[in-house]
């Protein structure tokens, strides 16, 4: 792919992205109805779901990255993992921030240790732990080496987490009853904070990369190594 | 018949046993990048058995990073790397390999005695602690034995860990500069050791600084310069201050 | 027969050192039994008298007092290049990482001994009702804690990081840990309860899981 049509792919992808999430929002302010319970707040329930799916989607990479780089000692998958890292934290802040509008107007606090929102800042705190841990090693390949056992281990404990926080007492909702609106309106965003994710990780990765190409060019060496 | 088969068998053996052992080291266009640079670049050379090869170069030309690859305490990036006729294969090579490293890799809170034992008894050495003695004796620092490694001063505790590199009978030494810190009788001492491994059929690879030395000792000296091996010659041939100038010219 | 020879030697030389040099016990005694003290003092105005928070101070004892154990049996092998020397010897990693980390649980269970009763006295805390139940739900927790600290240490030490990310490093790692054993101890302590198995569940899949993982994880990534 030449460089000016991969850029024309690049901008349709973000065009589409923005159309499908702009349609997202229409959808959840004119056509979803107004739930009984939660009034208004019930909104950011559209965000907070799919950011949640997303933010394990991006978790999951940091773990595959991690092992790729554990077997094949390749820079690109520490790029990668690099990439998913940035995404999950970004979206584990959307999950926690509106778990908390959530907790404000259903319980009349910010903060309840409730499963869920322990589970989702514990999650925020496992990768940005992993990021704080990127930027404080200098060597790139020790970085990737430490990098890819943390977040190899951070993924095997997202479910002990998950399984210990149920032990907690809980006051959650456990399931909400979707109107068919509702649920076209969830799977507009669903769409629309997927394409976002994976657009926002293939950007970072590729910066990465060109940067990692114009230090490595300038010395000699080429790609990753085997 | 019979008496034939068993000829023709024990020539095989021999043939066979000849090409595992007469090379220790092969290595073919060995390369080495640490962090997007590269250190060693297509280094191809042999060690035969029982042959000592320094290893000069000015700092930085990527000597420790080549005695390490060869020690298989790091692996290379690119290229191969055979010792003993087969590709590294983990504890089986170690095993045969001994290390004396740029740091001495001694406990200090241990005595001189239980750092060599430790090695013998990690190694499954019979009578480890009459061994141990036995090669501090031979580095003539028998009677420090029971001093913790501390207190002693830093060519005492170098002899010490050639003690250790040396106590599980290895095949190879790697010895990253084995006499910094050594006064002129305690090189006298080390010399004498190598030259009585050398002389057992064991190969030694070292580094250092001191061309005369080098020369002297080792039957062949490769040139590092800049991670690439800029020559590989037999010491006879190599005129000292010629060396000299070729490793200084690039400091 | 072999590796567990060669594990015991090197425990025995890390002991040896240990009880030579007292360096990591000492500091590591003295730091619990002041976060210990300085919780007691600051909690004094709440409920802290006689309720389970001598249990969740205690923890936080046990794993700042562990992550400097993690730290000091592992600073052993980074002076003189020490570890070089181990790497070099005819043996699986892993036979390095178990050493370790039995090293630190015995270091670690001489806290608990040393700094449990501590709290029991400044708290008021009624130890004696589930002694049996205690014991196992820490001994447990404190393996899976010392599972991760032992493989991370490791890393610290092979790729000369500064000591106080460690703490940061394994602390949301070892959280699960914190949960579960905190809702059984509140179980036990607070309504009587016998040990809650899917509590105790979590806490022993932890163990299982990270100590296999660590295990396989350090052969791969110990470097000198």
């Amino acid at each position: 792919m030449s460089s000016s049509t991969r850029k024309l792919v690049i901008r349709a992808y973000w065009i589409v992205t923005l159309l499908v999430l702009a349609v997202g929002v229409w959808l959840s302010a004119y056509y979803a109805p107004i739930e009984s319970e939660m009034g208004v707040i019930q909104k950011v329930f559209y965000f907070h779901l799919p950011a949640a799916f997303c933010m394990f989607g991006a978790c999951f990479l940091v773990f595959v990255a991690g092992a790729g780089y554990l077997w094949q000692r390749d820079q690109r998958w520490d790029d990668l993992a690099d990439a998913a890292a940035h995404v999950a934290v970004l979206l584990a802040s959307v999950v926690l921030l509106t778990g908390m509008l959530w907790a404000k107007k259903a319980w009349g606090q910010w903060w309840t240790w409730s499963p869920r929102l322990t589970f989702s800042l514990i999650l925020w705190l496992l990768y940005v732990v992993y990021l704080i841990l990127r930027a404080s090693i200098d060597s790139a390949q020790k970085r990737a080496m430490v990098c890819a056992v943390y977040g190899v281990i951070a993924f095997l404990d997202v479910p002990l987490v998950y399984l210990s926080v149920k032990l907690m007492d809980d006051i959650h909702p456990s399931s909400v009853e979707l109107e068919p609106s509702m649920l076209l309106t969830l799977i507009v965003w669903m769409a629309g904070v997927a394409l976002l994710t994976a657009g926002l990780v293939a950007g970072r990765f590729r910066l990465a990369r060109i940067s990692h190409k114009k230090s490595h060019d300038a010395s000699g060496v080429t790609g990753g190594m085997a | 018949m019979r008496a034939m088969l068993l000829e023709s068998s024990i020539r095989l053996n021999t043939h066979a046993a000849a090409g595992v052992t007469d090379v220790c080291i092969r290595a073919e266009r060995l390369g080495k990048v640490i962090d997007g640079r590269m250190v060693l670049k297509d280094l191809s050379f042999e060690v035969a058995r029982g042959m000592i090869v320094s290893v000069l170069g000015a700092n930085g030309a990527g000597k420790s990073t080549l005695l390490k690859l060869l020690a298989t305490l790091t692996s290379p990036t690119s290229g191969r790397l055979e010792l003993f006729g087969r590709p590294p294969d983990g504890a089986r090579s170690r095993a045969r390999i001994g290390l004396v490293g740029h740091e001495t890799m001694l406990y200090r809170d241990l005595t001189a005695l239980e750092n060599v034992m430790l090695t013998a008894r990690l190694h499954g050495v019979p009578e480890a602690r009459a061994r141990a003695l036995t090669m501090l004796d031979r580095l003539g620092v028998a009677e420090r034995a029971g001093d913790a490694v501390r207190n002693l001063s830093r060519g005492t505790a170098q002899r010490v860990a050639i003690a250790r590199a040396l106590v599980h009978g290895p095949d190879l030494l790697i010895a990253d500069e084995p006499f910094t810190g050594l006064d002129v009788g305690s090189c006298g001492v080390v010399e004498r050791v190598f030259s009585e491994f050398r002389a057992r059929g064991g190969t030694i690879v070292m580094s250092g600084h001191d061309v005369e030395q080098a020369l002297r000792l080792g039957e062949h000296v490769l040139l590092l310069m800049e991670g690439r091996l800029a020559s590989s010659e037999a010491s006879h041939r190599i005129e000292a201050s010629n060396l000299r100038k070729r490793i200084g010219g690039r400091e | 027969m072999i590796a567990l020879r060669q594990i015991l030697l090197l425990l025995g030389k890390d002991l040896r050192i240990e009880a030579r040099t007292r360096q990591a016990l000492a500091l590591v005694l003295v730091l619990g039994i002041l976060i210990v003290v300085v919780l007691a003092l600051g909690l004094q105005g709440g409920n802290a008298r006689g309720g389970l928070s001598a249990t969740a101070i205690l923890w936080v004892a046990y794993l700042f007092g562990g992550a400097m154990c993690f730290e000091k049996t592992m600073a052993v092998e980074t002076h003189d290049g020490a570890l070089a020397g181990l790497l070099m010897a005819p043996m699986d990693r892993g036979v390095i990482y178990l050493s370790k980390l039995l090293a630190n649980l015995v270091l670690m269970a001489t806290l608990a001994i040393v700094i449990t009763p501590v709290g029991v006295v400044l708290f008021g805390f009624d130890l004696s009702r589930a002694p049996l139940a205690f014991a196992s739900v820490v001994g447990a927790s404190l393996i899976g804690y010392a599972a991760i600290g032992t493989l991370f240490s490791g890393l610290v030490a092979s790729s000369r990081l500064s000591g106080g990310l460690l703490a940061v490093v394994v602390f949301p790692l070892s959280l699960p840990l914190v949960i579960a054993s905190t809702q059984l101890l509140k179980g036990v302590f607070e309504h009587g309860n016998a040990l809650d198995a899917s509590a105790m569940g979590v806490i022993v899949a932890f163990d299982v899981i990270f100590l296999t993982v660590s295990w396989i994880v350090f052969e791969l990534v110990i470097e000198p």
